[in-house]
C-alpha cells in the first residue's frame, strides 16, 4: 500500500501534471500535495483554491450522477483555456490534479484511477 | 438599499458576496454574543497553549458547521461567524473568507470607529458577552 506522499509524488511525475493533491472530500482541505511545477516566485498559489473548489465540484457531480441514476462518478475533468482540473474520488478523500493542455489525459486518467484504488 | 441585519452599512456588499459564494446560511444573527465569548476564550486558550491567540475556530456538527474568525477594516476589528451545511465545506468558506477580508480591507467606513479594539481583558470581555446573551449573573 502506497502512502499519500508517494501517490501525489508519482502523479506529479506524469508529463503535464503541474500539481497533484489529496484533498478531504468533505472539508475540501489539502491533506497532501506536491509543489507547483513552474510556479512563479511570489505569485499566488492556486492549490488551496483548486483543492477546495475541486472537492466541492466533485461533490456536486456526485449528486448529479446520483440524480441521473448513473452511480458514483469515476473521473471528473474540467477543461479550461489553459489546462484541466482532474478529480477522482477515493473514499474520504479526492485526488486532484492540475494538468497542462498538452498532457496525455488518457495516462493521467488511468494513473489517477489506479492511485484512487490504492488509497487506504 | 440597506440591509437591516448589517450594523455597519459599508460591510453589506462584501458580506453579501461572501454569504452567496461560500453558501452560508442566514438567520444566525442571534449567535453573535456567543461568538464573542467563544472568540475571547479561544484567544486566551491560544495565549496559554501556543503563546499567541487563536484567531480562527471551526466547529463541525452532524449537519451544520460554524467557522469563526476575525477581520479588520478601517482601524476596527470585526468578528466573522459563518454557519454552513453540506452544501459548502470548510475549504470553500476559508477561501471566500480570505477574499472577504481583502475586500473589507479596501473599504473605508464613513466614520472612524468610536469603540476600542480588544482590551486583553479576557474575563471582562467574556462576562460582558455572556451577560448580553443570558442576562447578568444572579438575575438569570
Amino acid at each position: 500500500m502506497k502512502t499519500l506522499t508517494q501517490i501525489v509524488a508519482e502523479l506529479s511525475h506524469l508529463p503535464g501534471v503541474a500539481v497533484a493533491m489529496v484533498v478531504g472530500a468533505i472539508d475540501g482541505l489539502i491533506v497532501e500535495t506536491t509543489g507547483m511545477k513552474d510556479a512563479v516566485t511570489g505569485g499566488p498559489d492556486p492549490r488551496k483554491h483548486t483543492a477546495a473548489l475541486g472537492a466541492y465540484l466533485y461533490s456536486k457531480a456526485t449528486r448529479a450522477a446520483d440524480a441521473a441514476r448513473l452511480g458514483t462518478p469515476a473521473f471528473m475533468r474540467l477543461e479550461a483555456q489553459q489546462g484541466h482540473i482532474c478529480v477522482v474520488g477515493a473514499r474520504d478523500v479526492v485526488l486532484v490534479t492540475i494538468v497542462s493542455p498538452d498532457a496525455n489525459l488518457g495516462r493521467v486518467r488511468l494513473d489517477m484511477m489506479n492511485a484512487a484504488r490504492g488509497v487506504s | 438599499m440597506t440591509d437591516p441585519t448589517v450594523a455597519e452599512g459599508w460591510v453589506a456588499v462584501p458580506l453579501r458576496r461572501l454569504k452567496e459564494d461560500a453558501r452560508l446560511i442566514s438567520g444566525v444573527m442571534s449567535i453573535c454574543a456567543l461568538t464573542s465569548a467563544i472568540n475571547a476564550s479561544a484567544r486566551e486558550l491560544g495565549r496559554q497553549l501556543d503563546g499567541k491567540p487563536f484567531y480562527e475556530t471551526h466547529h463541525a456538527g452532524a449537519d451544520r458547521q460554524v467557522f469563526m474568525a476575525r477581520c479588520a477594516a478601517g482601524g476596527q476589528e470585526f468578528l466573522f461567524v459563518g454557519v454552513f451545511d453540506r452544501e459548502s465545506s470548510l475549504g470553500v468558506v476559508e477561501i471566500y473568507f480570505a477574499e472577504f477580508q481583502q475586500a473589507l480591507a479596501m473599504l473605508r467606513p464613513e466614520k472612524e470607529a468610536k469603540g476600542t479594539g480588544p482590551s486583553g481583558d479576557f474575563e471582562g470581555e467574556l462576562n460582558r458577552s455572556l451577560d448580553a446573551l443570558f442576562g447578568p449573573l444572579g438575575k438569570r
